[in-house]
């Protein structure tokens, strides 16, 4: 089948049609580079960061730190120190989240996961389990307790 | 001319019939059925959801039950039938044929929809519709898993046999005057969404199998215990369903393609971009699966591939937009509920294309995963786009159907409670999620914004409820005592009302 | 014309001063990490400033071509293929 005559088979003048999509993938080039910015800066793990083992399980989450200390349901983490997860899962798949951290990262058994923050704000904070898990996945909560230093 | 309505017929001989206007009629009819099943299920959610505590529902497990069965009824049982619906009653006029390529194939595929669907409501499993292992392996309580992995094979086998009587109908079957380029978009519209389900269906089809026997334990695939890999069913299940959202929104765009520039009363402004645009999607919508996946512990860089191809689907979905509003541009447009739905739809197809872009970025995952303004968001492509698409092309195409008019103030009232709904709704979802609010949960902690934001919800959803209630009655009622439509113009416009070449039922 | 070029200077500061910012900032030292909850907000602000411009153009648009040509409307008239017979 021939093309009948070049480029107007609408019959309209199609500049106006380009110049628009010229300007969408322009604005999606920003969106794809600064994303893609500001992942590489924020999975640049610090070398000193304090390992803690994050698991999962039906419906609890529980916590060793790096000198063995062990925690069930509570994190208790100081102030100004990077941390580390190593986070996974005895059965199913959850998924670890401090959301007033922005740390989220499944816990998927068979597999280790990796994510790591620095908490500047001391206070208690919710921890929630954000992939569905079960029976009570609405209510596989912990919480964080981030203590100045030195108490 | 086709008229099911007026002219009363033995239900059995449209049961066993197989022609294509017949077995559009029961996919519509079995479509709408699960459209109103489905939402009434997302009633019960919000009721339960309007404030922390026990409202209505008594235990977790019943809820977890509902909104899975929710998901999968509208997903497979509403949007892909209605628009196997409207495909079965003009496709083949469309191309110029007498029927569908393969009439007994088809009433085949559309008589497998019913069994599923039972199999489903009977079962209603728990485990979401993504049916993810480990959970749905080691966890979820049978029979119901079962029940709902063999209802979704059967239904991808329909799917599949619907889909290869479309592309053979248009491929084979089209009038040889009729040049694919000349074909009217919203045959482009089924060409597409039935290609993308030939090349992504048999990946779940292959994907279910191998849940289902790692159920009965005989394998391991998705059991780490046994040596397997739970995210391989997330690749292969994202691989599927992503372009399976493209087959759902794409026969909703070819919708609009009729009910624009008919109510504009001028051609689509550019039928070469559609043509363009549809083809992109097919398949570019093939390469952003994992965006689903990025909280999984991908690196970095798969991340970032899968980033681009997401973006990469944009601008076809922008083409369409343009088109539309181009199209109205210079037109003298009737605003009758068939257009109202259509420029609603249009706008919130908007909204969530740029909550999609938000989406693509991949740190804002960290944010945004398994909550809320997920939720939000497709739901303002499938409630917002392919419902408001769906509902406004069922209104134009009532007379075709019934040879009768629907209510036009019932219609437009319908269009006003939806929309309001949808925005109260799925907008205030966005900013529930980035408050962090999970979803799939039964109950939430009492913090006061998820509060006040989940009373909103709950209170668009009713909203919307009532109008779906007055979209049952409308159907209803002007079926039977509708004031007969003028076959040739039913809505005034000027133009024809549908293709010149009809078809022709022959028990009428 | 003046929009585009004006937009693209917002969007160039918009992806410029954050970079200036991290490379001037100090680096991994004890107690000065990244606050990652600053980064992925902040990207998530700028990209909502975007999607929410072009929404008001987009949303802007829709209204006016509902209004304008809308057949009630003083100004209509019928298309020229409505003149022309071939509607």
């Amino acid at each position: 089948m021939r093309n009948q005559g070049r480029g107007k088979m609408s019959g309209h003048s199609t500049w106006p049609e380009w110049v628009y999509v010229g300007v969408v993938v322009a604005l999606l080039c920003y969106v794809g580079a600064e994303a893609w910015n500001i992942e590489r800066i924020i999975e640049h793990v610090p070398e000193d960061a304090e390992l803690i083992k994050v698991e999962g399980q039906q419906w609890l989450w529980t916590f060793e730190h790096e000198d063995g200390t062990k925690e069930i349901g509570e994190l208790h983490l100081e102030k100004g120190k990077a941390y580390r997860f190593e986070v996974t899962s005895k059965d199913v798949i959850h998924s670890f989240n401090i959301h007033d951290y922005t740390v989220l990262m499944d816990a998927v058994p068979g597999r280790i996961n990796h994510v790591w923050f620095s908490p500047n704000v001391a206070g208690e904070f919710d921890i929630q389990c954000r992939e569905y898990c079960g029976l009570i996945h609405y209510n596989m909560r912990g919480t964080l307790i981030v203590e100045d230093k030195g108490a | 001319m086709v008229l099911e309505l007026q002219k009363p017929r033995p239900i059995w001989q449209i049961m066993f019939s197989t022609h294509h206007t017949d077995v559009g009629l029961l996919y519509l009819i079995t479509s709408l059925a699960f459209m109103f099943m489905g939402g009434a299920l997302a009633l019960l959610l919000r009721v339960e959801l309007f404030s922390p505590g026990v409202q209505l529902i008594a235990d977790s497990m019943t809820y977890n039950r509902i909104f899975t069965v929710h998901g999968t009824t509208l997903i497979f049982l509403f949007i892909l039938p209605s628009a196997s619906a409207f495909g079965n009653y003009l496709v083949p006029i469309m191309v110029r044929y007498k029927d569908m390529a393969y009439p007994k194939l088809n009433a085949i595929a559309f008589w497998m929809i019913p069994p599923a669907g039972a199999l489903i409501w009977l079962g209603f499993a728990d485990f979401t519709w993504y049916a993810y292992p480990t959970y749905s392996v080691i966890s979820a309580p049978g029979p119901a898993a079962d029940m709902w992995i063999f209802g979704l094979k059967i239904l991808g086998v329909s799917s599949i046999l619907g889909s290869i009587n479309f592309v053979v109908t248009i491929m084979k079957c089209k009038h040889p005057d009729l040049p694919l380029s000349k074909m009217p978009l919203l045959a482009w519209a089924y060409l597409s969404s039935s290609l993308i389900t030939l090349v992504a269906v048999p990946t779940f089809a292959a994907a279910l199998l191998m849940l289902l026997t790692d159920r009965l334990g005989a394998s391991g695939f998705f059991n780490p215990v046994m040596g397997g890999d739970p995210i391989a069913y997330q690749h292969l299940f994202w691989f599927t369903f992503h372009p399976e959202v493209y087959i759902l929104v794409i026969p909703a765009i070819g919708f609009m393609y009729e009910i624009f520039p008919r109510f504009s009363r001028k051609p689509i402004f550019s039928h070469s971009s559609g043509v363009a645009a549809f083809t992109l999607l097919t398949i570019v919508g093939f390469a952003s699966w994992a965006h689903h996946m990025y909280a999984t512990g991908m690196s970095f860089t798969e991340k970032t591939v899968f980033m681009v191809g997401t973006l990469a689907a944009v601008p076809a979905s922008a083409m369409h937009t343009f088109n539309f509003l181009a199209t109205m541009w210079g037109g003298r447009i009737k605003f009758a509920t068939p257009i109202m739905w259509a420029v609603g739809g249009i706008a919130l197809f908007f909204s969530a294309g740029a909550g999609g872009v938000v989406n693509s970025a991949m740190p804002l995952d960290f944010i945004t995963h398994d909550s809320y303004w997920v939720v939000g968001h497709f739901h303002l492509f499938v409630m917002g786009t392919i419902l408001f698409g769906t509902v406004g092309f069922i209104y134009y195409m009532f007379p075709y159907v019934t040879g009768r008019m629907y209510n036009e103030t019932m219609g437009k009232i319908h269009f006003i409670l939806s929309f309001v709904g949808t925005v109260l709704v799925f907008f205030t979802q966005h900013i529930l999620g980035l408050f962090g609010m999970p979803r799939r949960i039964y109950d939430y902690p009492a913090i006061p914004e998820w509060v006040q934001m989940n009373i909103i919800i709950s209170i668009g959803a009713f909203i919307i409820g009532i109008g779906m209630a007055i979209f049952l009655g409308n159907l209803i009622w002007s079926s039977a005592k509708g004031k007969p439509a003028d076959m040739d113009d039913p809505f005034g416009l000027g133009g024809k009302y549908y293709f010149p070449y009809q078809a022709k039922n022959p028990s009428h | 014309m003046k929009v585009i070029i004006g937009s693209g200077v917002v969007l160039a500061l918009l992806a410029i001063l954050p970079s200036i910012q991290y490379v001037l900032a100090a680096g991994d030292s004890t107690g000065e990490y990244l606050d990652r909850r600053v980064e992925i907000w902040g990207l998530f602000y700028r990209l909502m400033i975007v999607a929410f411009t072009v929404g008001t153009v987009v949303s802007g648009l829709i209204v006016w071509l509902v209004l304008r040509f809308r057949e009630s409307n003083p100004k209509a008239k019928p298309t020229s293929y409505e003149e022309s017979g071939s509607w």
